[in-house]
This record gives C-alpha cells, sequence and structure tokens, in this order.
C-alpha cells in the first residue's frame, strides 16, 4: 500500500453543519415516520412527535443557512463549482458510476482524488447541489407551510391546497429516508470503512500518496 | 312568496289597526293605567266574556276547529295587555260581531292572515324571519314551517326579561328529539339549574327569527366562539394548527365525544368565497352525482373528479373546488354537547388509520331553501392518489395519508438497507477474484523490481531526458 497523507479538506464550521445535520435528519424522519403511522409505530405520543418534528424543523433551517453562509462567503464554494463542460461531467460521472458498480470487485483504485477544493467525486457534485439548493429547500419551504397552514394559507393554495403540500414533503420525506441509509455506506467505501467517518470528526482526510511516475 | 300569501290582510285593516293602536297608547298614555297594573281593560273584560270560556271555539270549513280561548290570566300579564284585543283584532267590528266567515278555510290559513298583524309592529322581526329557513319552508309550501304564532302565543306573550324554564322554549314542539339531546348537554344541564340563564338555549346558537340551516353555514361555530371567546387562544396553547382545526373541523365533532362524526365536502365556490348553492328550479347536484357514480356505489376519486369537471365546465364562472369538514352526522349528535374535560383531545383518535372520523364521506351542496344536500363517497376517495387534486384542500396525517405513497415509502426503505447489503454482498462474493488480481498485479510488480539493475540504472541515468 502507497503511504498516506493527511489533508484538512472538512473545516470546522462544515462539520458542525454536517453533524447536526445528520442528527437532525434521523430525528425528522423517526418523528415523521411516528407523525405518519400513529398506532404503527409507537415510539412517542403523536404530540409529542409534532412539537419535536417542528423543534428540530427550525434547527435544521438555521443550520442550513450556517452551511449556506460558510460557503457563500469564503472561497471553499469552489468545492461546489459544477464542471462547465457537459461532456467531461458526462464522462467523470460515468468514470465514477463505473467504480462503484464494477471497479471496486476488481480492486480498482477510486478514480477520484481528493484536494481541498476538490473534495466531491462528480457524482457527489451533482447530487448534492440538487439536495442542498433544491429538495432540502422545498422540504423546508412545504414544512415551514403545514406548521401553520392557516398563517402560510396563500403558499399552501399557490401549491394547491394542503393535500398537495404534504405530498411534497413525503415524497421528499421518502427519498432522504433511502439516502439516510445509502449515504453512510458509500462513506464506508473508503481506503478503510471508517476512514472518512473520522475525518468529518477531525477534518483531515487520510489521502493516499501518489505513485511514483504518476 | 310570504307577502302574497300574507297580503289578504288588506288595507282597511291596516288602516283600523292603527287608529286603535293610537287610541291606546296616543290617547290614553304611554300605558294604559289598568296594564300597570296587571288588569284588564273593561273592553277586554267583555270580550273575555265568551273568549274567556274554555272550549270557545269554532269550525273551520275544511273540519278543522279554530280555538277562541283566550286565557284570561295569561293575557293580562302578557306584553300585549297594552295594547287589548282590538289592538290586534280591529278587522272585528262589533256591531255585527260575531259574523260567520268563509274566508278562511283552515286554522293555519288563519295563522298566516294574522301575520300580517304582527308585522305591523314587529316589522324588524319580521324582515329577519323572512330570510330564515322558516321562512324559505313556508314559501315552498311546507305546512309544517312555523308562523309567529306558532312560537309565540300571542295572547300570553311574556317579556324577554321575564325568566322562563328552558322546557317553555317553543323550538322544541318541532324539534323535540334536539331538544330531548340539549337538556342533556352541559349546556341544557347548566341552563336547568337555578341562575342558569347564562347558558344557551335554542335562540341563543340558532337566532330567534333569522335562524338557518345549522349545517349550511359558519353561523353556529361563530355562536361557539361568542361565548367561548377565549376558545382559540386555549386551543392554541396546546393544539398545533388551531386555526386550521376550527376551520376544518366542527367544534361538537370533539365536544360531543359520542356522537358519530363524517367527512364533508362541500362543494366551494373560490371565487365568490362561499358555499355553492343549487339554483331554485334547476336542481343539478344529484343528477350529475348520480351520473357520476355509475355503479351506485358511492363517488369514488375519478367520479370525484368528474362530477368536479360537471361544476367546472367550460364557460363556468365561478371556480368550484371541494373544502372538507369534520363534522358530527345529525342535529341531535351536534347537541350531545359534554364538559370540555371529556372532549376529545387525543390527537390519535383522528390522526390514525382507519379513524372512525373518516369512514364516512359525503359530497354537499346548498339546496335552495338553505339545507345542504348530501351524497355519498366512498371513504378510499380521501386516500386515493387521483384526489391529491380534486380535495386538495383536505387532509388530515395520519388517517387521509396517500396509499401510493405508503409503497413508495416501502420501496425507498427497501432500496436504502437493500442497495447497501446488495453491494456488501457483492463485494464478498467478489473477494478471492479481487485477492487474485490483487496478486497477480503484486507478481507483475515483483517481476517488473526484479528485472536487472542496468534497467533501474539506465533509467537513472535517463531521467533528467524525462
Amino acid at each position: 500500500m502507497n503511504q498516506m497523507h493527511k489533508l484538512y479538506v472538512h473545516p470546522l464550521p462544515v462539520r458542525i453543519w454536517h453533524w447536526t445535520n445528520a442528527i437532525s435528519f434521523i430525528l425528522m424522519i423517526l418523528t415523521g415516520v411516528q407523525i405518519r403511522y400513529i398506532g404503527m409505530v409507537n415510539l412517542m405520543s403523536f404530540k409529542m412527535a409534532v412539537d419535536l418534528h417542528n423543534l428540530v424543523g427550525f434547527v435544521l433551517i438555521a443550520n442550513f443557512f450556517l452551511w449556506f453562509g460558510f460557503y457563500l462567503f469564503s472561497d471553499k464554494i469552489k468545492v461546489y463549482h459544477p464542471e462547465l463542460s457537459p461532456m467531461k461531467h458526462f464522462r467523470d460521472s460515468f468514470r465514477q458510476m463505473m467504480f462503484y458498480g464494477y471497479g471496486i470487485f476488481r480492486g480498482q483504485p477510486n478514480p477520484h482524488h481528493v484536494s481541498v477544493y476538490h473534495k466531491f467525486n462528480p457524482m457527489q457534485s451533482m447530487t448534492y447541489q440538487i439536495i442542498m439548493l433544491l429538495l432540502v429547500p422545498i422540504q423546508f419551504y412545504t414544512g415551514v407551510l403545514l406548521w401553520d397552514v392557516e398563517m402560510f394559507e396563500t403558499g399552501v393554495n399557490l401549491f394547491g391546497g394542503v393535500r398537495v403540500v404534504d405530498t411534497v414533503h413525503v415524497l421528499l420525506f421518502i427519498f432522504f429516508s433511502a439516502f439516510i441509509f445509502i449515504h453512510p455506506y458509500l462513506a464506508s467505501l473508503g481506503h478503510t470503512p471508517t476512514a472518512h467517518f473520522k475525518a468529518m470528526f477531525t477534518g483531515y482526510e487520510e489521502i493516499e500518496d501518489e505513485p511514483a511516475g504518476h | 312568496m310570504i307577502s302574497a300569501c300574507i297580503k289578504a290582510a288588506n288595507f282597511t285593516r291596516h288602516l283600523q289597526f292603527i287608529v286603535a293602536f293610537s287610541i291606546a297608547f296616543c290617547l290614553a298614555g304611554i300605558i294604559p293605567a289598568h296594564a300597570a297594573t296587571g288588569a284588564l281593560s273593561p273592553d277586554d273584560k267583555n270580550c273575555l266574556e265568551c273568549h274567556g270560556q274554555e272550549k270557545f271555539e269554532k269550525p273551520m270549513a275544511d273540519g278543522e276547529t279554530l280555538s277562541l280561548h283566550i286565557p284570561g290570566k295569561a293575557f293580562a300579564a302578557s306584553v300585549h295587555n297594552p295594547v287589548g284585543c282590538a289592538g290586534c283584532h280591529a278587522d272585528i267590528d262589533l256591531k255585527k260581531h260575531p259574523q260567520p266567515s268563509k274566508k278562511k278555510v283552515t286554522v293555519r290559513e288563519n295563522s298566516i292572515a294574522m301575520v300580517q298583524v304582527c308585522k305591523d309592529c314587529h316589522d324588524d322581526k319580521f324582515k329577519l324571519y323572512e330570510g330564515s329557513i322558516h321562512a324559505r319552508l313556508l314559501r315552498d309550501g311546507n305546512d309544517a314551517a312555523p308562523l309567529c304564532s306558532d312560537c309565540h302565543s300571542p295572547h300570553a306573550v311574556r317579556p324577554n326579561t321575564a325568566a322562563a324554564p328552558m322546557t317553555e322554549v317553543s323550538c322544541r314542539q318541532c324539534h323535540a328529539g334536539i331538544y330531548k339531546v340539549y337538556a342533556e348537554s352541559v349546556h341544557g344541564q347548566a341552563r336547568g339549574k337555578p341562575g342558569g340563564k347564562a347558558a344557551p338555549l335554542c335562540p341563543d346558537c340558532h337566532k330567534a327569527h333569522e335562524v338557518k340551516a345549522a349545517s349550511s353555514g359558519d353561523q353556529i361555530k361563530d355562536a361557539c366562539l361568542t361565548c367561548h371567546s377565549d376558545s382559540l387562544a386555549v386551543h392554541k396553547s396546546w393544539l398545533p394548527n388551531a386555526e386550521r382545526h376550527f376551520e376544518a373541523v366542527s367544534c361538537p365533532a370533539c365536544h360531543a365525544p359520542t356522537a358519530k362524526r363524517r367527512v364533508n365536502l362541500r362543494l366551494y365556490d373560490s371565487v365568490a368565497q362561499e358555499r355553492v348553492a343549487e339554483r331554485q328550479g334547476v336542481p343539478q347536484f344529484e343528477s350529475r352525482a348520480r351520473s357520476a357514480d355509475t355503479k351506485g356505489l358511492g363517488l369514488d376519486a375519478l367520479a370525484l373528479q368528474s362530477l368536479l369537471k360537471e361544476f367546472n365546465r367550460e364557460g363556468a364562472e365561478s371556480k368550484t373546488i371541494l373544502r372538507g369538514r369534520l363534522e358530527v352526522t345529525s342535529g341531535p349528535e351536534a347537541h350531545q354537547l359534554t364538559e370540555k374535560t371529556k372532549a376529545l383531545k387525543e390527537c390519535d383518535t383522528c390522526h390514525r388509520e382507519g379513524a372512525a372520523a373518516f369512514q364516512t364521506v359525503t359530497i354537499s351542496i346548498v339546496s335552495p331553501d338553505g339545507r345542504p344536500v348530501h351524497y355519498g363517497a366512498q371513504k378510499e376517495v380521501l386516500s386515493s392518489a387521483t384526489s391529491v387534486e380534486s380535495i386538495g384542500g383536505f387532509y388530515a396525517i395520519g388517517a387521509t395519508r396517500i396509499k401510493l405513497l405508503d409503497v413508495l415509502f416501502v420501496l425507498a426503505l427497501l432500496a436504502g438497507v437493500g442497495v447497501p447489503i446488495g453491494h456488501m454482498t457483492l463485494k464478498w462474493l467478489f473477494r478471492k477474484y479481487r485477492q487474485k488480481l490483487q496478486a497477480e498485479l503484486q507478481a507483475e510488480a515483483a517481476k517488473s523490481d526484479s528485472q536487472p539493475s542496468t534497467d533501474g540504472d539506465a533509467n537513472s541515468s535517463n531521467s533528467p531526458k524525462q
């Protein structure tokens, strides 16, 4: 195995945001399941689940702005810069997919090499932008509408009514429920199963030294 | 029109009334001296010589009997004592009295004619009455529709301030079933206690003269909130989305916990901001609902869509939507109000799959007489993905959740758990193949390392050229 060196790729605000987000998402999913399936699931009372869901929801919204503010006002936003060449992006994404779907079973190296401003592989880069800039805000917006349907009646009516708002909210809840399982699994596919988890606590990713001649 | 019914009383009688009234009040002072002491005037005493006799009556042309008996004591104590007999019966010519009259065939016809007399003094109340459900029923020819004299015995009308036992409320004559439930309710119990006049009696919530069909609008909810003015604030302290609950759930749905509940999907004009009403003479709702309900099992989600389309056909001036509301199924049940400590407060009574409140669903429109007309729908419309648009405004978490989303959720969970397990399994299955490849690679690397050192030297020597 090649030598490893450490690279600081996860600044403190990002780590705080990430773990707050992770815990909050799990709480939102659990309380969401409790609210939607009371009678089948009995972790807590309906009322407590609603109150907790509302509280954690607002924590998540505040946390989102921590993330947004950090990236907006620091040069780390480069990690989210999109690949301007669609062909290159598609080619790199396909290469990454081939790694997870085929190369990893053959023991091939990960085609993506982490650097300070390039910590996401092409698939992650695209997925996280869609999640953070589209899906998460929609989930927050529909959540706030459902939090007080009468106060935000205009917004609710723009959607077509409370049932439509709820349907959008639940569809995203379904997506995030699957994501919360798949995300940690993908995170376990580092050079050791715990490497990326440790990095998200310490901020330092362990990077394999490039073999000579590469 | 009622006016058409009662215009049988002619203008001459009106003039006679004014003369009699003027004599009674203007000449004799505001209250005649005899009335102030609760005594009858000499003229009235003369009348009562005959009319004070019990079983004094006359046969009507249709065979009915009209009682002509006036209880003297009650009349003397009534608010009409100052007016005197002639005040209302100014058309009677004492010289020719009793004169046989064939004009009025029935007792009811006589009562309808006498409404005009009441109107002469109580015009403000009459105007309110004209807009009521009672007057609408009268206009529709309903013989049971109450007239002034049906609620107010004209010869024994008591002053508003007089304490009367609740059992004397006139509403119970027609609404006996509801009265019985009311009497046992928290309101009836409180009203029945000494000093319980603050507790509401029928007219306090339904209004005495402008009474509307109770389930047609928000007037009853408004009546509740008139006395219970802090109830929204109280509910907000523990009930999430309290204002929404107030909008979509009727008060008795929780405060009459033993009542049977249902979802009423009201046809609502979102442009005019009011419930859709059938036009007089052109009822369309039932025929449209029946034609949409091809199997006769109640409207399903597709039939509901098709019914809404009918109401929103091209050219329709309004935009008809469905506004759902949780309510009790009948008038008596709406009066089973209990102490607030016994009201439903557990969220999961309603917010769970199979909750009793969501097992019955109806669609309703307001009929020309102001009462709602209902048509049954299948309960599955509340959980169908097809209904997302048609009943977009009604949703109860847990109870009316869309089944298709539940299926998607299970699939997502299976994918969320299955993809990592599948991937891990494949990695495990390929481990020997991977080890073999790694070994081959290492062997190749070792082989290249074991090449004559001259190569390395050559490379070293050539490195500047690289």
